[in-house]
Parts: structure tokens; sequence; C-alpha cells
């Protein structure tokens, strides 16, 4: 395969990936400060704003957020790089490069997708409420999943393609609990009454809160949330579980087996993996979330760098 | 057949359909629709406009869904579009295509040994049947290329020669050339995957002759191209990227063929061999499909700003470690006024007379056609030798007094890169107007796209329609507002 069809896999699947995360988070968060004070948004709306990196961006179109600009913004905008619908165009992008090396369905379905996201009005949508829009992006990115499942060889295309999303999801996630943690925090200190709300929020968010329930018959805590989106060796959002299938897409492509690596991204997902399965989350709480969570974003930055230095960009002639 | 010949008066959307002096595919002169269109008038013909435009909007939406699109830079940044497809049929009886699929090969057999003489041996020179100043002048005439010895000795693998029915003779005859890179067959390929689709029923009641054998010939003929006979042959298409206008074709065939699709940037030259970059290391390139034009192949040795090529690539392909198709230097080949000679050329290498006929043109670069030419440049169609899509062309009669004058002075600066021809009455096939919801006649072109192995021409029957969809225009290029039809050629029907 060549190498820059393996990079476009990975991106292809990892901008999707992205697309769904951030309409999940927004559509969920909209729909729970609905039943909340006025004078908490603010609190509520920067997160989202901080989770996609953007904030200077944002501070210079709108100043202030509220519920319809950072609906536009994190859908809508061009000058965000990590809009939905820029996601999707680069998507998109990403399928037409390749689209001799993914199914027919694959195509007609990214493409279709594509011009249903870009002809909307997205005026209009804020006037409707996000709900509508995310849920097409839900939909979406699940039709993507299935087709994608259904039509194409699971071959070392499918696994790039497996490890951009399982990556994507593992860092999304571990935005997701850092910054719904400090907000929380700060919530405590303001607030009387222990905010369940918003932690509710970010487990249906991840769709893991039927799951939750399951798992635990206790109130939501966050110890348990965190450790439910962390360390879950089951749950397709939960980190572990993203990064065990980094992991296996790595080995799949390299013909590694359990024990050895083939090069330097494979030796930190596996060192990141068997953290995590033998963390407890009271241990990662003792050394402080926001510093844990800080360095498995980075490591996760570095699996990134390595996979597109030892696939992608290796130099060709000595 | 009806006992009584059916006539376009009827209703249906043929509903005031004028042929307008114009020869037309389906009817004759007085209007009595043509046999080998006889079933579909009738299918047609029982149809209201609402009907056929529910069909139409699903072949519509079919192709839009696939991402056929094209790009057109006249806007200065390449916006995607669709690609007008017409849902009415254009049809050859057999007999016809019998007689294009015998000249055509000729016509490709001529043109590659034109092209070994002229960077072989130049016999055809010596014996002065063509002035060798006309070659060398060509500014795709590639000295590169003399005396390097192609694989099998092929240079035109793929042709796409357009021919044009002339309403004053009915005869089809050749207008031009494409021995470069022609493009369109995906058209073909898909226009009758959404036709089947489309009206099923229709190809029940015909046996069309099928054209999906395409790219299975193509990779054949790529294969045996290959310099190692030891392994398996490595095969890749060389693209200009996602921005080209044709990128929808090269994915297309690079799919149906199974071979990697490539960018320049996804190969490197190492002591005259081509690699392609995969994730697990380089691996050799023996056969190159390239549709990227000579001049970008190679920044060393033809344009240094491109971007495109290989670094190298010549050098490879010199020492006989790699085979192009097509060959480079072929612009020599389909130069327009290389085309005044072809019929010479036929004569000269094959000692035949040519089957089909081209149009009379006239060479700016000779004296006495050029004075004919400024005089009479309204009347003509003058066209630049060594442009294709429609740019750098003329069309006297319906042009603005200013441009006309522009194109004299140019034709005066630079005689030799100029030829002319009388406007030629381009055939008409009747095409569905979705705006009044009407049938009107539109002029069409067609392009058989031929394979060349070194021993034998293979044609998919039929070919590109290009239908001019505005009223009256003659210009059926895409990049200029045109459309395109299905084909089809019927088994065994006159």
């Amino acid at each position: 395969m060549l190498s820059r069809i393996a990079d476009s896999m990975f991106w292809l699947a990892r901008y999707i990936e992205r697309a769904e995360d951030t309409a999940r988070i927004l559509d969920v968060t909209y729909h729970t400060l609905l039943e909340q004070s006025q004078n908490s948004y603010r609190l509520r709306w920067d997160p989202l704003i901080a989770m996609a990196g953007e904030e200077n961006r944002f501070q210079q179109l709108y100043g202030e957020a509220n519920a319809q600009n950072v609906f536009e913004f994190l859908a809508f905008r061009q000058e965000n790089p990590s809009s939905i619908v820029e996601c999707i165009t680069k998507a998109r992008e990403n399928a037409r490069t390749i689209r001799d090396r993914i199914s027919r369905e694959m195509w007609e379905d990214i493409n279709g997708f594509y011009f249903s996201v870009s002809r909307v009005n997205p005026q209009e949508e804020i006037e409707t409420g996000p709900h509508r829009f995310c849920e097409k992006i839900k939909f979406g990115s699940h039709r993507f999943h299935g087709v994608t499942d259904a039509t194409l060889p699971h071959d070392e295309g499918w696994e790039f393609l497996r490890i951009g999303w399982s990556l994507e999801r593992a860092e999304m996630t571990a935005r997701l609990v850092d910054v719904q943690y400090h907000n929380l925090l700060d919530a405590h200190s303001t607030l009387d009454a222990p905010d369940n709300h918003q932690w509710m929020a970010v487990l249906k968010s991840v769709g893991a809160y039927e799951t939750y329930h399951r798992q635990y018959h206790s109130p939501i805590e966050a110890e348990r949330v965190a450790e439910m989106l962390i360390l879950h060796p089951q749950h397709p959002r939960s980190i572990r579980f993203s990064i065990g299938e980094v992991q296996a897409g790595l080995r799949a492509i390299s013909h590694t087996t359990a024990g050895s690596y083939a090069n330097e991204a494979e030796r930190l997902t596996g060192k990141l993996l068997e953290s995590l399965r033998y963390d407890t989350i009271d241990e990662i709480f003792k050394r402080g979330l926001h510093g844990y969570l800080s360095d498995l974003l980075r490591v996760c930055g570095s699996i990134g760098e390595d996979i597109a230095r030892t696939y992608f960009y290796y130099s060709a002639v000595a | 057949m009806s006992a009584s010949p059916a006539k376009m008066t009827q209703s249906g959307i043929f509903a005031g359909y004028n042929t307008g002096g114009f020869y037309d595919e389906m009817f004759a002169a007085d209007g009595e629709v043509r046999p080998h269109y006889a079933k579909l008038f009738q299918k047609f013909a029982s149809m209201v406009p609402a009907q056929f435009e529910e069909r139409r909007k699903l072949a519509d939406l079919s192709f839009l869904l696939q991402g056929i699109t094209f790009t057109v830079y006249s806007d200065g940044q390449g916006t995607e579009r669709l690609f007008p497809f017409d849902l009415i049929p254009r049809i050859l009886p057999y007999s016809e295509w019998e007689r294009v699929d015998r000249g055509l090969s000729q016509r490709v057999v001529a043109l590659n040994l034109f092209l070994q003489d002229i960077y072989g041996p130049q016999r055809i020179l010596k014996d002065r049947r063509i002035p060798a100043a006309l070659i060398y002048s060509c500014k795709h005439f590639r000295r590169e290329m003399i005396g390097v010895e192609v694989p099998r000795g092929i240079y035109t693998h793929i042709c796409g020669i357009d021919l044009v029915r002339d309403s004053k003779t009915g005869e089809l005859c050749v207008l031009e050339d494409n021995v470069r890179t022609p493009s369109g067959v995906s058209y073909v390929l898909e226009n009758r995957l959404v036709m089947t689709r489309t009206f099923p029923d229709a190809f029940q009641q015909h046996e069309v002759l099928p054209v999906n054998h395409y790219p299975a010939e193509l990779s054949r003929i790529l294969r045996s191209l290959s310099p190692r006979t030891d392994s398996e042959a490595q095969i890749v298409l060389l693209t200009p990227g996602i921005y080209n206008s044709a990128y929808f074709e090269h994915s297309f065939l690079a799919q149906q063929m199974g071979v990697e699709l490539v960018e320049g940037r996804d190969l490197v030259v190492d002591g005259e061999i081509v690699y392609m970059k995969t994730i697990y290391g380089l691996k050799r390139v023996d056969v190159i499909y390239r549709r990227v034009d000579d001049e970008f192949l190679d920044s060393l040795t033809f344009r240094g700003d491109s971007i495109l090529g290989v670094p190298g690539l010549m050098g490879a392909y010199r020492a006989g470690n790699v085979a192009l198709a097509n060959a480079v230097g072929n612009g020599i080949a389909d130069d327009k006024a290389i085309y005044a000679y072809v019929p010479e050329f036929i004569k000269y290498y094959l000692g035949e007379d040519p089957i089909l006929r081209t149009v009379e043109t006239y060479l700016c670069a000779r004296p006495d056609h050029l004075s004919h030419v400024v005089e009479n440049i309204h009347n003509l169609v003058v066209k630049a030798v060594g442009e294709s899509g429609g740019y750098g062309m003329l069309i006297g009669p319906s042009s603005t007094r200013a441009r006309i004058d522009e194109f004299r002075e140019a034709v005066k600066a630079d005689p030799r890169n100029y030829i002319a021809q009388p406007v030629i009455p381009l055939s008409r096939v009747p095409s569905y107007d979705p705006v009044n919801e009407t049938v009107s006649g539109c002029h069409v072109d067609l392009r058989p796209y031929c394979l060349y192995d070194g021993q034998k021409v293979t044609i998919v029957p039929g070919g590109l329609t290009r239908v001019a969809l505005q009223s009256g225009s003659l210009v059926v290029n895409s990049s200029q507002g045109g459309g395109s039809k299905d084909t089809w050629v019927l088994r065994g029907e006159n």
C-alpha cells in the first residue's frame, strides 16, 4: 500500500471521528443546559471551546460565548479548522484522493454525507437547535463505520482507518474528561449542590449512560464516570479500549506479536496500554487527573507522529 | 417494425420536434424515423415530459453521488461540476460501425508507424512526403525521444479519435486525433451503467454491444509492456492529482484495472529504476500509464518547475527499465497541421487508401493557404495546432468582429501555429432540455477509444458521444458547456 494512501486512510477516519465526537458533545451539553440557570451558562460553554483548542479564534470572532454562537462555531464556521462541516469536508477530500482504494459504497456514502452536510443552512439549524444536525452527523458517522466494515477488505488500509478513528477517539475522550473535571472543580466552589447533571451529560455524550448504571448501580459520581471513560475494558469509547484498538491495528500492519514492538509508535502504544490496564482510578486521582490526562494526550500526539514517520513520510532515498 | 414508418409529428416528448435542416441521427429528412431508432422512438414517444423528467433526476442523482464531476478552470478557482448527461442515446447501426472500426484501426496503425519513423529512421522525411520543417517546428516534438526504443514498438497505446458527421454528406469523418492522453472513456462506461439502471426495459428490447471490457483490455496491454518477465508486473496510473479535471477518470480506471493510482510524489527514481513509496518501503514499478503531459513528466528533462512528475523518469525510460503509455513525444502525431498529412501516411506506410475521410484543412504555414485563410476567416474554423479541449479556437461565422480581427492578426504573426477548416454542419441528435421540458436537436461528435497492442487495434463499440447542449452551439467540449450521451452500436441491425 502506498504511503500516501495509508496517510489519507488515517486522516479520513480521524476527521469523521472528530466530527462525530464534536457533535455528541455539542448536542448533550446544549440540551443539559436548557434545564440550567442562566448564570452558569458561560461556565458550561467555555469548556467546549477549550476542547476544540480554539479559544483565541472564538474570542476574536464572538467575544462572549452563548448557545447560538458556540453551536455556530463548532458546527459550521470555516475559520474553525475542527468545526464539524470542516471535518466532513476534509474527510471527503481525503476519500477523494483514495477513492480507487476504498469501496464504491464507502465513497458514495461519504460523498453523499458531505453534500447533505455542506448544503444545510446554518441559520436555520441554529434556530432549530443542534439536536437535528448532531443526530445527522452521528448517524452519518455510524453509517460510515457500518459501510466500511461491511464493504472494505480488512487489510492494511482498514487497519489505518481503525488506528485513525481509535486514536482520535482516545484523544477526544481524554479532552472531554479533562475539561469537564476542571469545570466541576470550579463549580463546587460557586454552586451549592454537587453537579451531577454535568457528568450525566458527559456519559450521555459518549453513549455510556446506560452502561454506567449497569456497571455501578450507584448515583453518578465524578470518580466513577472518569473510571469508566478512561479505564473501562470493553466500552468502545473508553480510552483504554481505543488504545487497545490502536495497538491491534499497528500489530496487524507490522505483524508484530505480543511482547515485542517493531517501531516507536508500537512501543509507546504498548506502554500506554499497560498502564491503562493496571492503573486504578484512585491512583490516577492521587496523581492528579489533569496531569494524568495531559501526559496521556502528549503520548497520543507522539504515537500519531511516529506512525507518520514510520509509514507516511520516511525518507525514500539515502 | 410497423407497416407504416413512425413519424416525428406524434405526441409525447417529440411533439413539435424540428430537424432544422441538419442531418438528424434519429429522423430522416422527410421526418421518418430511421430504422435503427424505431423501437426507441416508440418507447420515448409514449412518455410525457413529467415521466421523462423523473428518470432524468434519478440519473443526475446517481452521477452526483458517485462524484462523477469534472473541474473547470475558467473562473479562476476550479469549480467541480456535473458532466451533463442526456438520456436519449445516440445509436449507430452495425454496418456503419463496422466500417468506422476498420477505418480507425487503419489510422491508429499508421499513426504508430509514423511515430516509429519520426523518432527512428525518418524515412518519410527523406522521401520528402512531408516537410521536415513541419516536424521540427512542432512544439510537441521531443528531441529526447530520437533513437529511444519504446517497449514493443508501441507509441499509441490509447487513442481517442474524434469523428463528426457532416450534414451535407451524411458521412462520418475524422476531425482530429488525440494520441497523447485522451480522456473521457470513463464516461462511456458510467453513462452505460446509469443508462441500464434508468431504462432497463430499453436494453431488453435492443441488442446493444457491451463496452465494459475496456479496462480489462487496457490492463492486458499495460501488462504486456513490462520490462521484467520474471515477476508479476507492477503497474501504476500516474495522475496529476485531485485538482486535475479528469481525476475522476484516473481513479475510476485505476480501480477498474486494480492498479495503483499514484502521484509524482509517490514515485522516486534511484539508479534508473522507478520505485513507489509504500508502507513497507520502496517497491519497483514496471509500467506507468501516465495521465500527466510530456512537459511535466520529469523536471530534470522537461519543465524544471514541474512538481507533477518524477525527477529522473526519462532516464529510467530511456534505459528500458520502465514502460510509459502513451509514449513520450506523441504530440507530433496529433498536431493539427500534421493531421492534414495522415491520409498520406496511410498510403505511404500501409499502401492502402484511407477508409475514413478527413476534413479539408488549410495549413497557414503554406503561403497559398494562408492568404485564403486571411481572406475568408469569417467563414472558417481556425484552430491553434497544439491545443486541445476546445481552447484556442475561432468559429468564424459565430464570432464577433473584434475576435475575428484578433485571430487574423495572431494567424499572420505565427502561421505555423494555426490551421483552418470549413465550418462543418455537425449532425444532431434529439436531446432533452430540462428547462423548457422539450426535446430539441443538438449537435454531436463521437470519440471512440482505440487500444493498440502492437498487433491489433481493439475499439469498444461506440465511444463517447459529446453533445453541445447549448442551443445552436457547435462546441461539444465539456470545458465549454458540452454534455454526453450513451452511444449504442446495435448488433446485427442495419
